[in-house]
């Protein structure tokens, strides 16, 4: 996947890469701190890689409007990983070039993975914004954090949202591919633990229509709870046929399902779904005034809502984050502010931010909404 | 908790529900390979092309007339298409092969084309992506004992579904149109020399074959709601399945075989679980063809239609 490197983006980045370092010669005072950006703004992933980007130079700005770190500026010095591992290696080595003092940044985990090794060897604090596979953890890199939640982090909100609605007994569907497969599977290993029942494992092969005998089946389970881990379009046809199959219990979708789609689809059985949710940002506290700085910084037009879109509240709190951080160890030397990350706990747009011992976040961000007459609403529980 | 009872009953509901669609949609393979000898890949695809017709004359028609009324005029506008487009399948793709008499091979690799055509053509037009049939309709529970329940849509569709199988059954055995068709299947040449219009009657069979399955992915709609270009794919090759385990060629083969497999889907995923429902369910159908090779109803000298 994402091997997409053409000749003509390598070229692009040739001329990029001379323009930044006349860029560089003429930049600002050299007492400003410089966060290296890794982030991809061309390829596939373009647009995630963009809104991120946006939302770090929206902190940025607001930070040294208030007077910046400790006295000193901030600086964003962006390089395209293009969600290449190939095109990761040599934007890591331009960051590091430049002699940036941190890194934020980290959108497709198979490219962000090559990076870090460089920016270890470098000893650079390296903030990973959107990155979330286990395999960045088992790198085992110290000055490595994941802000984003891991998708087992799921299951923590499952947790709150079963304590929430006085469930019990489970049941888990899933679609027997990779992505589905794994949460239900990180669901058989988490939920009992935690003192509920799975009571049924049902596979829905994709785009099946006839669900009606998985109904019977999880009806006959005993189940009071089912939880669909697949996708939108077909979660909607199991949802319609739950309740038409007359199942009286609470129903809730995985994140693959996060789609304002499935209320249309759902349509009038759809209501009182639960969905265990990524942070979407109008559902974040403060979320209103963070999406009208945002568009107002970018000068957005009125009727452009493109962005900001799923990333923008983590790599927004990033920067604050290490703003907190620097503060707390009051240096902006690598060690002191590692140390400060690691025990820090930040207060950010998508939630409380505190780390594990291996640097992940230690509270899920995953969010629980609730369809209400026909939109999504926040449940806090 | 259901009583085992209940429990038997209801997937016995749920699996003759299903089996119904795979019987409408195998009656259209089994038709055409009585008559042509033809294993028509396309018919599923037909199906697709059926749920697409009916959802978007649905679209136009419910501003005027929402629910049933609606619902039932969809429907046979979906029929009307996909009878021509099923009649044009084989008056372009298949009748000129059978002219000059081309191996069964030649037709066989022609009906895969069609059928990647029409997948593909559908892909293309349709943005890969998936709508939602929003009929209106919710289903009451008509009877209710204990865990069981049966919906009044569940027997709506029942009901047409028997009937339209009976009434096919009635068709092919009392009319002309019929007599013609299983007369056509015993020797086609002979026909042609007793004043048959063999490619008349060849078209029709597309036609109706093509019409049954637009009514089952009008049914299909209503219950299951999703519609995409690839809805016939996996249906596709069940009813056809479907048309084997009942004896190809044989229109009761093709209802019963549809309604067996359905049964053993449901029976599976209750009693053997879902991620197991087709092994369990394939399985049980290679044991059957290994005891009856030409399927339960199919003869070793089949009196085909």
């Amino acid at each position: 996947m994402f091997k997409k490197s053409r000749k003509m983006v390598a070229v692009l980045i040739s001329v990029f890469l001379l323009v930044g370092i006349l860029a560089a010669c003429d930049g600002g005072s050299s007492d400003d701190i410089v966060i290296g950006v890794l982030v991809p703004t061309s390829g596939t992933e373009a647009y995630y890689g963009t809104d991120m980007m946006q939302s770090y130079d929206l902190a940025v700005s607001e930070i040294n409007e208030a007077g910046g770190v400790l006295g000193k500026k901030l600086k964003l010095f962006q390089a395209d990983d293009g969600c290449d591992p190939n095109m990761a290696s040599t934007a890591a080595s331009r960051i590091v070039a430049e002699g940036v003092d941190f890194v934020v940044g980290g959108y497709c985990s198979g490219a962000t993975i090559p990076a870090m090794q460089q920016f270890y060897d470098a000893n650079l604090l390296f903030l990973l914004s959107g990155a979330n596979s286990t395999r960045i953890t088992e790198q085992g890199f110290q000055q490595s954090f994941m802000i984003n939640s891991p998708g087992s982090h799921a299951v923590l909100t499952l947790i709150d949202l079963l304590k929430y609605v006085g469930a019990q007994n489970v049941a888990l569907i899933h679609q027997a591919d990779e992505y589905t497969e794994n949460l239900s599977d990180l669901c058989q290993a988490g939920l009992p633990p935690a003192g509920f029942n799975i009571v049924a494992v049902e596979v829905m092969e994709k785009g099946a229509a006839d669900v009606s005998a998985i109904v019977t089946s999880i009806q006959n389970s005993g189940a009071d709870f089912v939880y669909w881990c697949g996708y939108h379009a077909d979660g909607s046809n199991v949802i319609r046929q739950l309740r038409r199959g007359g199942f009286e219990g609470h129903i809730a979708v995985g994140d693959g399902s996060a789609s304002p789609e499935l209320i249309t689809a759902a349509g009038p059985e759809g209501e009182g779904v639960f969905v265990t949710s990524p942070p979407f940002v109008e559902f974040a506290v403060g979320g209103e005034a963070f999406v009208s700085a945002y568009r107002a910084h970018h000068k957005m037009a009125a009727d452009d809502d493109s962005f900001p879109g799923a990333y923008a509240t983590l790599a927004y709190d990033t920067i604050y984050l290490l703003k907190a951080a620097i503060e707390k160890a009051g240096s902006f030397e690598t060690a002191a502010v590692r140390n400060a990350v690691q025990s820090i706990e930040f207060q950010g747009l998508s939630g409380l931010i505190k780390f594990t011992a291996d640097r992940e976040p230690a509270l899920s961000n995953f969010i629980i909404l609730q369809i209400e007459n026909g939109a999504f609403k926040k449940i806090t529980p | 908790m259901f009583t085992i009872w209940e429990l038997i009953l209801q997937q016995t509901v749920n699996g003759l529900i299903l089996g119904s669609f795979y019987a409408l949609v195998a009656l259209g393979y089994s038709m055409v390979y009585g008559i042509i000898k033809l294993l028509n890949f396309a018919h599923g695809d037909i199906f697709m092309v059926g749920a697409f017709v009916c959802f978007a004359s649905f679209g136009v028609v419910s501003a005027a007339l929402p629910g049933w009324p609606g619902i039932v005029i969809s429907i046979v506008i979906a029929m009307i298409i996909a009878g021509i487009v099923g009649y044009l399948t084989q008056r372009f793709a298949y009748r000129p092969l059978i002219k000059a008499a081309a191996p069964r091979l030649s037709l066989l690799i022609t009906a895969i084309g069609v059928s990647l055509i029409i997948y593909n053509a559908v892909m293309v037009i349709t943005s890969s992506r998936t709508y939602f049939f929003q009929s209106g309709i919710e289903a009451a529970p008509l009877f209710q004992a204990g865990m069981f329940r049966l919906t009044d849509i569940q027997v709506i569709l029942l009901t047409i579904s028997a009937s339209l199988m009976a009434g096919l059954t009635l068709m092919i055995k009392k009319t002309m149109v019929g007599k013609a068709m299983r007369a056509i299947a015993l020797d086609r040449d002979t026909c042609r020399l007793m004043g048959i219009n063999v490619n008349k009657i060849i078209g029709v069979t597309f036609f109706i074959g093509s019409a049954l399955a637009a009514i089952a992915s009008g049914m299909y709609n209503i219950l299951y709601v999703n519609v995409s270009f690839s809805m016939g794919y996996m249906f596709g090759i069940k009813a056809f399945t479907a048309a084997v385990i009942g004896g190809i060629g044989s229109i009761p083969g093709a209802m019963l075989g549809g309604l067996l497999l359905g049964l053993l889907e449901a029976i599976g995923t209750q009693f053997v679980g879902s991620q197991w429902k087709d092994v369990f369910a394939f399985g049980l159908l290679i044991v059957i063809l290994i005891f009856r090779p030409n399927g339960l109803m199919g003869k070793t000298e089949i009196e085909r239609m």
